[in-house]
């Protein structure tokens, strides 16, 4: 037990004192994190923008306006003039224009027939245009109803499931940490031991008392404390800057976050049991982090990949990370409903131990 | 007791593929003693050790250390041995005190750390990391961290290779105070000088086979002669026209490099310069000296420890 603890402190010691590694696994990812969500996406996934041309300029037609206004699902714009509106439904700033059309108060009043409200669109853009419609189509239409006391005998009952407002930087910071969790946690551990092994460190410890298990034991404690509490930081770090916040419990998050740890770090190990030197063990565990980069679903959905490439993808230790981890910070799913990503981690954390352990050699 | 065999090789074999590295080595070492293994790189010195130490599994023949079957008892056999190997690193980002500690914590039980650094001429170094020491520093450390747990033997891999003279003194003292302790002590060493100075008994080795066993001193009186003449020569003749020459046993010829092996000095010397007179020959850097260890290796193989 005290050379478990021993060895834990020198591992901990070796990574404080080598402030090189420190920055850089913990900026990459940072960087990475803060290029990708100031740049693309700027925080609006699909929103839809209504420009308003009141000619009226009546009592009415203030009271439709501001029904638009008040409406969440869109944004509103107001132009003075039919023709500016039109030409910024062209270069698609804004996605419809409703024209109020002068006499719109008195036709009301007249009650005798339905005055119709030309909404411009774009042909060019429809499918924002088409939501955008309907969306308006909706608004009017009770609108109208409300107008002349019509009482519906069937009605739907409107339960508002509130839209997620997900912006691509919420997506995508689950996806950095796990991205992290991988890279640090493969590529260091395979790295660190096999560089061990070739300079004769491990060759002489194993001339001592000391048993295998005890060092593994040690390495993956030192490990799950460091990069534990940088992916906790990356995560506080995108809390502050993006205000993101973490829908689900953090217990949670961070029982998924050790589970991924513990899961590539057993993937670390067999790299490093595989690799003849530390030149070898660097491409060797490139060669396998690559590719789980742009599987993974880091960047992109899993589920924009072809349909039968993604039972594949969802089995790499990568994606199941990911989408637990997305899970938790951005819906907010209970841990108990992540039984399927648990297992799959689970089975590659108990998997790649036992094959570790295999082929695990000291010198 | 200063009689007890504390290390007994029984035919040691070690392959690689179809190379033999180890060809049935044997060899007893008793308590309190030195003994040194001599050879040049290759001869199989290390994993000669290295099988002793329980790091490589022997094809054939074993081992007892302090009575343990280093084949069947490796716990027990790497808690009465301590080691250090030829080439190992530490890790360099440690300070000297630390790694003490951790290593300590690897045994039941350990010496006093802050003594032992003492004792190694450590002091000055202990809250340094270890990549800043120099290479005598890091060998001394190395042994430090052989005798943690107080083993009954070291087993010492090349402990001076690639140090300066100074550097090397300092350990050979280092060495001398472990047999004062009553450690019996495992050394291999390619310096001729360092093996005579501190082993009480060495084995050489060569081509994976132990050549010869026996004190320095005997080793160097069992050779037929006892002196050497050496000079240099522009073109000399053969070996054959050496031999005639009256009291020599032996001669080595290296390109213009003349070696002269004889039990007679003086008459070994007195033909040299009739003969010389004779032919005409041209010596020149005549130097004579006793004949050493290195002499013995060449002698039995043929070789000069360092070119082979």
């Amino acid at each position: 037990m005290r050379a478990y603890w021993q060895l834990t402190l020198a591992q901990l010691r070796i990574f404080a004192r080598n402030k090189q590694v420190l920055f850089f696994t913990l900026l990459f990812p940072v960087i990475l994190m803060l290029a990708l969500g100031s740049f693309v996406g700027g925080g609006n996934t699909l929103s839809i923008t209504v420009g308003m041309v009141d000619l009226d300029q009546t009592d009415a037609s203030k009271d439709l306006k501001e029904l638009f206004n008040k409406n969440e699902g869109i944004e509103t714009q107001s132009y003075k003039k039919t023709e500016t509106g039109k030409e910024a439904v062209e270069n698609g700033n804004i996605q419809l224009l409703i024209e109020i059309p002068k006499g719109y108060e008195a036709s009301l009043k007249d009650k005798n027939q339905a005055f119709s409200l030309p909404v411009y669109y774009n042909e060019k853009n429809l499918s924002a245009s088409e939501l955008g419609l309907t969306v308006v189509n909706g608004i009017i239409d009770q609108y109208s109803k409300q107008l002349v006391d019509y009482k519906p005998l069937v009605t739907i009952e409107r339960v508002g499931i509130e839209a997620l407002n997900l912006r691509y930087i919420d997506f995508l910071v689950p996806g950095i940490v796990a991205m992290m969790i991988m890279s640090n946690n493969m590529n260091g551990v395979a790295g660190q031991i096999s560089a061990w092994r070739e300079r004769g460190i491990l060759r002489r410890m194993q001339g001592t008392r000391l048993k295998a298990s005890t060092f593994i034991a040690a390495q993956i404690t030192a490990r799950l404390l460091l990069n534990g509490t940088q992916a906790l930081l990356v995560v506080l770090i995108a809390d502050l800057i993006f205000n993101i916040n973490v829908a689900g419990s953090w217990l949670a998050m961070i029982f998924f976050i050790v589970l991924g740890t513990l899961a590539f770090m057993s993937i670390g190990f067999i790299i490093a049991g595989i690799a003849k030197n530390p030149e070898s063990a660097g491409p060797i565990a490139g060669f396998a982090s690559f590719p789980l980069l742009f599987l993974g679903g880091v960047f992109f959905p899993v589920s924009n990949m072809p349909d039968w490439f993604q039972p594949i993808v969802k089995v790499l230790p990568i994606a199941p990370l990911t989408s637990a981890l997305r899970e938790t910070m951005n819906l907010g799913t209970p841990i108990f409903q992540l039984g399927t990503e648990t297992l799959i981690l689970g089975a590659w954390l108990v998997g790649g131990f036992a094959l570790a352990s295999y082929v695990f050699k000291w010198e | 007791m200063l009689n007890e065999i504390m290390v007994d090789v029984k035919g040691l074999v070690k392959r690689y593929g179809s190379f033999v590295a180890v060809k049935g080595v044997e060899f007893q070492v008793k308590k309190g003693e030195i003994f040194g293994l001599l050879g040049p790189n290759g001869a199989g010195k290390t994993t000669t050790i290295e099988m002793l130490v329980g790091l490589r599994k022997a094809d054939e023949g074993t081992a007892n250390l302090a009575s343990f079957d280093v084949r069947k008892q490796v716990n027990k056999v790497k808690e009465v041995i301590g080691v250090q190997l030829q080439s190992t690193s530490l890790f360099e980002l440690l300070k000297v005190e630390e790694i003490l500690h951790l290593y300590a914590s690897f045994y039941p039980s350990n010496v006093d750390i802050p003594q032992l650094i003492d004792d190694m001429l450590l002091s000055e170094k202990q809250n340094d990391r270890i990549k800043g020491l120099s290479g005598g520093q890091k060998q001394r450390l190395a042994i430090a961290l052989a005798l943690i747990h107080d083993p009954n033997i070291v087993f010492l891999d090349e402990p001076t290779t690639g140090l300066d003279p100074q550097a090397r003194r300092t350990l050979w003292d280092i060495v001398l105070r472990l047999k004062e302790l009553g450690k019996t002590v495992i050394l291999s060493t390619h310096y001729m000088d360092e093996a005579h100075v501190l082993c009480d008994r060495i084995g050489i080795m060569d081509q994976g086979e132990l050549i010869a066993l026996d004190t320095p001193t005997n080793l160097v009186k069992k050779l037929q002669a006892t002196s050497s003449v050496e000079f240099r020569l522009t073109n000399p003749p053969e070996q054959e026209w050496f031999m005639k020459m009256d009291g020599v046993e032996e001669v080595s010829i290296k390109d213009t490099f003349v070696q002269l092996y004889t039990d007679d000095l003086q008459l070994a010397l007195t033909s040299l310069i009739q003969v010389s007179s004779e032919h005409d020959l041209n010596i020149k850097d005549l130097q004579t000296r006793t004949a050493t260890l290195e002499d013995v290796f060449i002698h039995m193989t043929g070789r000069s420890l360092r070119e082979s």
